[in-house]
């Protein structure tokens, strides 16, 4: 350690260290602008002027190094003049009007002109226009507002070794800018935000809208991984496959999920609809990298890691097995509680084993995740339904209410809906898990609805051998099921009908003979009612012929079917917190939480899981706990130098192989696609912009956030 | 969620947030202060410095205005149209104000008018010294910014005095019980939600100079196609609508007028070249005000705004711009830069060749009038009858000042278009004379105060340059007397 004194203050300092960042370190404010804590100094603004010694000839601080028994004083008129001298000359050639400026009341330059006092009105003004730049991706440039400091030079050069970032030399003087007039996609960017995240002006800042959508700065600048449910640390994870470290990559997964290969199939992926890149060209293929990952972790250096709590003594019942129920008796045994999870079904995981079809999740990786689960501690009871919760507190401490929606809606006001073979598409989709005789369908089948589950049912259908039609009201353009959805079940042989009304199941109660339908110009759904409105084509009426039809036009808790539950519901079946008058983790009985799809309606499997998450710190704390489930599952690294990559910005994104339809519906229950090579997955994992790496750069602190007046 | 409890809450940290929380806690308050941006001081960090009467400074000076002959100057300016008792409770503590700031260490260079009118038209529109322009540290000319050094010692003395602040923190909602405000809850940089309760809340957000929408709801006019307003980054109105659901009343608004040029940051010596007395004509080419008035940018900013399109153009020849490289402007702003002219051939055809809209070249009138969107013939007949009363050296339509009078017949011909611009809005909240923010009945909200811009609604229709340095002035005292009263209510 070296002892100085600064500014009439006796400090400490580490051997070799900056009087600059000593100083700062030590709470004495010493004005400084072209410093960065993450930049090499250059001393170039000179705001960070100070003697030395008594000296009168001032210094830079920030490449001033420390020595024992230094006396060091910015306060020196000698270094006061420097400091004054060079802020009006960065004044003078910076625009006089703030005002309309996106960094105003977040500029480091107007703070330090704030606390100098100084506005630059004694030098000759030349302003140095150059025109705004909104035309690259995700970045907007405003040179006029540049005052050269190079840190955004610096971090682009040095830090990232990107090397897009330069002096130009124009006619009109000297700013930060892209040489040669390139937009930034060809001059190689790799759009890591460093030179927003230092630029000390308005000179660079994000594009608009960037910054916007979340209240927290952090979710803003790695919005993948604010939009997830669960928060995966996706940047981490994508940059560990790359990196070839898959296992690393399934830790990370693991930190935040209970089900990563489920999800690196069916995941809804609302991380790439965040992910920056889009703006750039295509988002990341987030979910395949997942799978990828997953499917080539060797080591599974993860197992066994994390926390694992004493016991405390307190038993918990959780009420369903599906990706929600399971989550939360993961964590909830770890906490130290004795869970016990009650399914009604013959086997655990709800959707995962007795909904999703084989072709788009294989039952071995569910069943392996379920596995880990299982070993961890947990209990389970499988042909177990609840009828009444209530009654299980008299044996646990605390009750989770994770059932999902289990139960298949009809449409009841249909003609025929009654009819004996008329299904609903989760019971069909159970009974083609369980491999059951499904000839009761007969050879044709019309599907009603035209979601994510009819469509499951209709190409699961398809690949029994049956003739599928799949019928629903929304127009061509509106299909509620995902585009790939529609594509690869249109070209396996489902008949898809868009646009259909829906006016009797003909037949009679033992056999049905077809459906019949019109055709609509347009309809609309009013939430509030749930009544539809139509406009009819005008003699559109036919009949589509078929042995069976199956709803798939939502589902429902059926808890409402029970003589009573034991809590109390809404008019849907729902659990109600009557506190909010709402569905809520809490119910309208002390120490019976609900959680998952029970709650919020059929979701999808990241949010069940999320909320899996957050309902077992709801129950921790109920039982005594803190609610901390936080785990590190592997020690992190990243090179903020992520250095020079032509062509970047042009990536085109990888996607899966795809088998083609024949054999696809030959095969049955093969998936789809062809998980990425190792070579894919590089390809496609190296187009990540590595958005996080935005995080590790410090911020700057103000003169205000030095404390106290004098 | 994290729970704070205090005496008095103070929403944002610029001029007049920062005055409620010097007298709040200089009246023995706790006060925690919630900002948006990273730095305090918000707007007035670009300003000049405020409006006072009767201050030491003034008398020193020897100027006798009195607060009450501010209050009489100030209620003929509007009209009768603006709460009497606010206005005369402002004046009369203005001077103090000053007098408060020197104690704290704020230097001013002394007191000035907004601007020295032109000498026919003085009676009507010269201003009064009441402008207590802020001294560069160190010295030197003031200039816009002069006053940010006056933010950075308000914020010392404030923190000196134990205020807690809190940036980077915006206040989401005030939490209402049984009709009181007691309290806010605001959110910090990580997303945290913060709750604070306390007896008092004084809102001071500076208005919605950055909220298109509710500029165009309240004022009519639109952002970036009739109006080019000063957009200070996170001024969205958040303050006003607060204070709306909790049941304070609405005054009018208006926007607090000027004029300038779309993107005028960069194409400020554009901006600052066309800010003279040649000749200026509406979209028909007719003239629409003596030109010697354009100094007088509240007054011009109003005209245009009633012009067809909310347009006006100003137009100079060749030989004008020879005299002004040579001689300099006639009317020097002390806002763009001194030397415009030495830069002008080069910012000029630069923005030419990008096709900046504003601007228009031509050699004759008519291709000028063509490029420039002005009504052809309308220009034309408008140009030989001003060249002929240029010629006889006299201006028989306003009188302008002859020795503006220079003929338009050398070419190029240079244009430039104007539009209407303003600082921000002003108004919203009613308030009293105590800074309580009041219902319809004029009927206080129980532990509500509003400040600043947000409740400046003591101008009428215009910005009463008459007496300059008013907004700065009624932000600085409106904080300052809810600051006060503030403290006093929790028995200090």
């Amino acid at each position: 350690m070296v002892t100085l004194t600064v500014n009439g203050q006796v400090i400490q300092a580490a051997e070799g260290q900056s009087v600059l960042h000593a100083a700062l370190a030590a709470g004495v404010y010493i004005p400084h602008l072209c410093d960065h804590p993450d930049l090499e100094a250059k001393g170039g603004c000179r705001l960070c002027s100070v003697t030395v010694d008594g000296g009168d000839v001032p210094v830079p601080a920030c490449t001033t190094t420390v020595a024992e028994g230094m006396v060091v004083d910015s306060r020196t008129e000698a270094a006061e003049l420097t400091r004054r001298t060079s802020m009006e000359l960065m004044l003078a050639t910076h625009p006089a009007d703030c005002t309309g400026c996106p960094k105003y009341g977040k500029c480091e330059l107007q703070s330090l002109y704030q606390y100098m006092g100084v506005n630059g009105q004694d030098w000759r003004m030349k302003s140095r226009p150059v025109p705004n730049n909104d035309s690259n991706p995700l970045i907007s440039h405003l040179f006029t507002r540049c005052i050269r400091c190079g840190r955004c030079i610096r971090a682009c050069q040095d830090l990232r070794g990107v090397k897009v970032l330069d002096y130009i030399r124009d006619g009109v003087g000297v700013h930060a800018g892209v040489p040669g007039g390139k937009s930034l996609v060809e001059a190689g960017c790799r759009f890591c935000g460093a030179c927003i995240e230092v630029c000390p002006t308005g000179s660079i800042v994000d594009a608009v809208g960037v910054m916007e959508k979340h209240p927290a700065y952090a979710d803003n600048v790695v919005p993948c991984r604010a939009e997830c449910p669960a928060h995966t640390n996706i940047p981490e994870y994508i940059r560990a496959v790359r990196e070839g470290r898959p296992g690393d990559a399934v830790a990370i997964m693991r930190e935040k999920l209970t089900f990563p290969l489920t999800l690196g199939y069916i995941c809804n992926h609302l991380c790439e609809t965040g992910c920056k890149r889009t703006d750039v060209n295509d988002p990341l293929s987030i979910r395949n990298l997942k799978r990828f990952a997953v499917e080539n972790d060797k080591e599974q250096t993860w197992k066994g890691k994390g926390f694992m709590k004493p016991r405390t003594g307190k038993r918990v019942a959780v009420v369903g097995s599906g990706p929600c129920g399971l989550t939360a008796a993961y964590y909830l045994n770890k906490l130290g509680h004795d869970v016990t999870v009650l399914e009604k079904r013959p086997q655990l995981g709800g959707p995962m084993t007795s909904g999703i079809p084989a072709y788009r999740l294989p039952i071995e990786g569910v069943n392996a995740e379920i596995d880990y689960i299982i070993q961890s501690g947990v209990k389970y009871e499988v042909n177990h339904e609840v009828s009444d919760v209530a009654a299980l507190k008299k044996d646990y401490d605390a009750v989770l209410v994770a059932v999902g929606v289990s139960k298949g809606k009809k449409l009841g006001f249909l003609p025929g809906a009654n009819f004996d073979q008329v299904y609903t598409a989760i019971d069909v989709l159970a009974d083609l898990r369980a491999n059951k005789d499904i000839s009761y369908l007969g050879k044709t089948v019309c599907v009603i609805g035209g979601g994510s589950v009819g469509f499951d049912a209709a190409r699961s259908l398809v690949r029994k051998g049956l003739t599928v039609n799949l019928a629903c009201i929304e127009p061509a353009d509106k299909i509620l099921a995902d585009k790939e959805d529609q594509v690869e079940g249109a070209e396996e042989g489902v008949n898809i009908l868009p646009g259909r009304s829906f006016e009797e199941i003909e037949g009679t109660q033992e056999k049905v003979t077809g459906l019949r339908v019109h055709t609509v110009k347009s309809s609309t759904y009013d939430r509030a009612t749930g009544k539809v409105t139509e406009v009819a084509v005008e003699g559109s009426q036919t009949v589509i012929p078929c042995d069976s039809v199956i709803f798939a036009t939502g589902q429902y808790t059926g808890l409402q079917d029970f003589e009573n539950f034991g809590i109390e519901l809404n008019r849907m079946g729902y659990p109600i917190d009557p506190e909010t008058g709402k569905s809520g983790f809490k119910t309208s009985v002390e120490g019976i939480f609900a959680a998952g799809d029970a709650i919020t309606g059929i979701s999808f499997v990241i949010k069940a899981i999320a909320s899996g998450r957050e309902v077992t710190s709801v129950i921790d704390k109920y039982l005594g706990g803190d609610g901390d489930i936080e785990e590190t599952l592997v020690e992190r690294t990243a090179d903020p130098h992520i250095g020079e990559f032509p062509g970047f910005g042009t990536l085109p994104r990888v996607e899966m192989d795809v088998i083609d339809p024949e054999t696809r519906v030959k095969n049955g229950d093969e998936n789809v696609y062809r998980t990425y090579t190792c070579e894919q997955a590089h390809c496609e994992a190296q187009r990540c912009l590595q958005c996080d790496l935005r995080l590790q750069l410090e911020t700057v602190k103000l003169w205000n956030e030095y404390g106290g007046g004098e | 969620m994290k729970q704070l409890e205090t005496d008095v809450i103070v929403v944002a940290a610029g001029l007049s947030g920062l005055a409620a929380c010097c007298a709040a806690a200089e009246g023995g308050a706790r006060v925690v202060c919630f900002e948006k941006a990273s730095t305090t001081g918000g707007a007035a960090n670009m300003g000049m410095g405020p409006l006072g009467v009767g201050s030491r400074i003034q008398r020193e000076h020897m100027i006798p205005l009195s607060p009450i002959e501010a209050f009489r100057k100030h209620m003929y300016f509007t009209h009768y149209h603006v709460d009497p008792r606010l206005v005369r409770d402002y004046y009369f503590k203005s001077g103090d104000t000053i007098d408060w700031l020197c104690n704290m260490g704020v230097e001013f260079v002394g007191v000035q008018r907004a601007f020295g009118a032109d000498e026919a038209t003085r009676p009507y529109s010269d201003g009064e010294f009441t402008w207590h322009v802020c001294k560069p540290e160190g010295g030197g000319v003031p200039g816009p910014r002069a006053a940010s050094g006056m933010m950075k010692k308000m914020t010392e003395y404030a923190q000196s005095l134990g205020v807690e602040f809190y940036l980077e923190t915006p206040v989401k909602k005030l939490i209402q019980e049984d009709g009181a405000v007691v309290g806010v809850v605001a959110v910090d940089k990580s997303g945290e939600e913060i709750e604070c309760r306390a007896p008092s809340t004084i809102v001071a957000t500076g208005g919605f100079g950055d909220n298109p929408e509710m500029i165009k709801e309240y004022t009519g006019f639109e952002f970036g196609k009739t109006i080019f307003n000063f957009a200070v980054p996170g001024m969205k109105g958040d303050g006003m609508k607060m204070c709306w659901e909790a049941g304070a009343a609405k005054t009018p608004i208006i926007m607090e007028i000027m004029y300038q040029l779309p993107d005028n940051m960069n194409h400020f010596i554009i901006e600052g070249a066309f800010r003279q007395p040649c000749l200026w004509v509406d979209r028909n080419g007719n003239r629409f005000m003596p030109e010697d008035q354009i100094g007088n940018t509240t007054f011009t900013g109003n005209a245009i705004s009633h012009l067809p399109g909310k347009v006006a153009f100003s137009i100079f020849d060749s030989k004008a711009l020879k005299r002004y490289k040579k001689h300099g402007p006639d009317i020097i702003s002390h806002v763009h830069p001194h030397d415009l002219y030495d830069h002008f051939d080069e910012q000029w055809e630069r923005d030419l060749a990008a096709g900046y809209e504003p601007i228009a070249q031509g050699d004759t009138i008519e291709e000028l009038a063509k490029n420039a969107g002005i009504d052809v013939d309308g220009l034309v007949a408008q140009v030989e009858e001003y060249n002929a009363m240029c010629d006889a050296g006299y201006d028989e339509l306003f009188e302008k000042n002859r020795a503006y009078m220079q003929k338009v017949e050398k070419g190029p011909f240079y244009c430039c278009r104007q539009t209407v611009g303003a600082y921000g809005s002003l108004g919203g909240v009613k308030i009293n004379h105590k800074m309580e923010a009041v219902n319809e009945d004029a009927r206080p909200i129980p532990g509500l105060y509003c400040v600043g811009t947000d409740a400046c609604s003591i101008y009428g229709d215009s910005y009463p340059f008459v007496l300059s340095g008013n907004t700065m002035g009624f932000c600085l005292n409106s904080g300052r007397i809810a600051g006060e009263n503030a403290a006093a209510k929790v028995g200090f």
